[in-house]
């Protein structure tokens, strides 16, 4: 029973990143970005397909990384400079992506039967592999939400964050957007890719398909972290997200436990996040209205 | 009535020869400004007023370089504004919107706000590959929160106990305030005020304009107020325009605004309001 905690704990850490880009680009840039399901797919299989030709792994991480930049940069590019419309932008990038994650892969799964060494080192705490997986992504979150926290109160941080609180008055006050939306979202993508890349190191595969329904997941999280912690400060808002995450993969552990088909994990996830969209607090731009439509 | 042009043009704000109009629905054009100049001398306080659709916000948003397509020349002391970009024409122009909720941002604290505005009179972030640059140090930190403290005290403002409080929590007439602090930051050469008051009740309207005035003076900084009250009209300002169609159809120095008898200015600001504004072109073409 405890392994099966731990694993949620380990998989929800792993998936953390993808919460926090889902936050960055929903709640502080204000746009709802589809890229993040072919971002999350893109790190994943860059990841297994470098550290399988012996590239070590800090390396793979930072590729995988700098790739979700250039997917975000892609569609922030798309929106600023060629007015395509924010939604449509996201999707016409992620479906690029696939075939270019793809092509990076070879082919559309590729196993990665070894824990890595840095992982393997680290203390167990009488709890075996998961135990070290815990310890080594407890520090890397912690010390990702300490870097962004920080990142965000500077002038840059600031910049992005009245970007998506009030454009009007972010221009007025001499804020690029065009460029201030396109550093968000790559940065935000950039995330999501190590989250790609650390769950295909955790559960031992990429799949090209592993990012189908990505934004749906990032959202759920961060609607769950939110409601748990009420944050309101950046930073306390970073830490909801990544528990959030956790929480998200407890409760699907759970479902799992209860006897829920794996199969049909996607639509129990796609309808408590309909129900929290259409009854909830969760106000999402492009995503859900304010308000009733007019008949 | 003075010519439109008082007293000396250079370093202040110079409007010349400015010609704007936009589409209409269907295939009509509307030709709002043609040839239209204003000279505003440094440091004067000018109040625009008109009926609705004269011109007056639309005169605002081209010289804030928020409306694209205008002939003619702006210059702002010496500097020809449609040349520079946002952040360049940000570090030289304040400006304050009617909605108090348009001129701050309501998810950051009074601080975040304040450190923004500072920071547009600083190399431009995010803007001109100062990025690196701005990544050094944490703001707003202990030293902004005193430096805001004694601004904000200084001006008499309750706000100063307040830097940690989101803006959204403020009330309307507190976050025009703040919005007008936040514009006059780092002296402006050029203060807009876009009906500022507008939505505000009257006590906090007596705030805010005595604001206004005080900062204006004490920063000696050129103003443009539109207003559809006459009677800040009448109350403030070195100089009163009324604009009809796109048209300075009055200019008043503040001394012959003191000598107008007020019924005569409401009854011409009041036949300018019930005109229609005829200015289609019926082919649709863009009118020159």
């Amino acid at each position: 029973m405890l392994s099966l905690w731990l694993g949620a704990y380990d998989q929800g850490l792993a998936y953390a990143g993808l919460a926090l880009g889902t936050y960055l680009t929903l709640r502080v840039l204000n746009f709802p970005d589809l890229t993040v399901d072919g971002s999350f797919a893109l790190g994943g299989g860059t990841a297994a397909m470098l550290i399988s030709r012996g590239t070590a792994v800090p390396l793979a991480l930072g590729v995988a990384i700098l790739f979700g930049c250039l997917a975000g940069l892609v569609t922030g590019l798309i929106h600023t400079r060629l007015g395509v419309n924010d939604l449509f932008a996201g999707i016409l990038t992620t479906t690029g992506l696939y075939s270019i994650t793809l092509r990076l892969m070879g082919r559309s799964n590729i196993p990665l039967p070894e824990t890595p060494a840095g992982i393997q080192a680290l203390p167990d705490l009488g709890l075996g592999l998961d135990g070290r997986w815990a310890v080594g992504l407890t520090l890397a979150m912690l010390g990702l939400i300490l870097l962004i926290s920080l990142l965000m109160a500077t002038d840059v941080g600031l910049a992005l964050r009245a970007l998506g609180d009030n454009p009007t008055m972010a221009r007025a006050n001499g804020i690029n957007q065009r460029r201030g939306l396109t550093v968000g979202i790559a940065a935000a993508n950039g995330l999501v890719a190590l989250a790609g890349a650390l769950v295909a190191m955790y559960q031992g595969f990429a799949d090209v398909t592993m990012g189908i329904g990505s934004l749906i997941l990032g959202l759920g999280m961060v609607i769950i972290g939110e409601s748990v912690l009420r944050p309101r400060s950046v930073p306390w808002a970073l830490l909801a997200v990544a528990l959030g995450a956790i929480l998200f993969r407890t409760m699907i552990a759970i479902a799992l436990q209860l006897g829920l088909e794996p199969v049909d994990l996607k639509l129990a996830t796609a309808l408590l996040l309909l129900v929290a969209l259409a009854f909830g607090r969760l106000r999402i731009p492009g995503l859900s209205d304010h308000g009733r439509l007019q008949r | 009535m003075s010519s439109p042009a008082q007293g000396l043009c250079a370093p202040g704000l110079s409007i010349e020869d400015l010609s704007w109009g936009h589409p209409l629905p269907g295939s009509g054009w509307r030709q709002l400004f043609r040839s239209f100049s204003l000279t505003c001398p440094l440091g004067q306080f000018v109040v625009l007023i008109g009926s609705n659709g004269s011109g007056k916000s639309t005169l605002l948003n081209l010289v804030a370089g928020t409306l694209p397509d205008a002939s003619g020349r702006i210059h702002l002391g010496g500097r020809p504004l449609q040349r520079l970009r946002d952040h360049q024409r940000a570090r030289w122009i304040g400006r304050v919107m009617q909605n108090p909720l348009e001129g701050t941002c309501p998810g950051l604290t009074v601080a975040e706000n304040l450190r923004l505005a500072e920071r547009r009179h600083r190399p431009a972030f995010l803007a001109s590959g100062a990025l690196l640059g701005a990544l050094g140090g944490l703001h707003p930190n202990g030293a902004d929160r005193r430096r805001y403290r004694e601004l904000l005290g200084d001006l008499g403002l309750p706000l100063a106990d307040r830097l940690d409080e989101p803006v959204g929590q403020l009330s309307g007439g507190q976050r025009q305030t703040l919005s007008l602090v936040m514009a006059t930051l780092g002296s402006p050469d050029l203060l807009l005020l876009d009906e500022h008051t507008a939505a505000l009740d009257p006590r906090a309207e007596a705030t805010v304009m005595e604001l206004t005035n005080r900062l204006i003076r004490q920063l000696g900084t050129t103003a443009l107020m539109v207003t559809h009250s006459l009677e800040q009209a009448l109350g403030h300002g070195d100089r009163l325009v009324m604009l009809h169609d796109g048209r300075p159809i009055g200019d008043w120095s503040a001394a012959e605004r003191e000598a107008l008898d007020p019924r005569s200015l409401r009854a011409m600001y009041g036949a300018a309001t019930v005109k229609e504004a005829p200015c289609t072109v019926p082919d649709g073409s863009p009118a020159p």
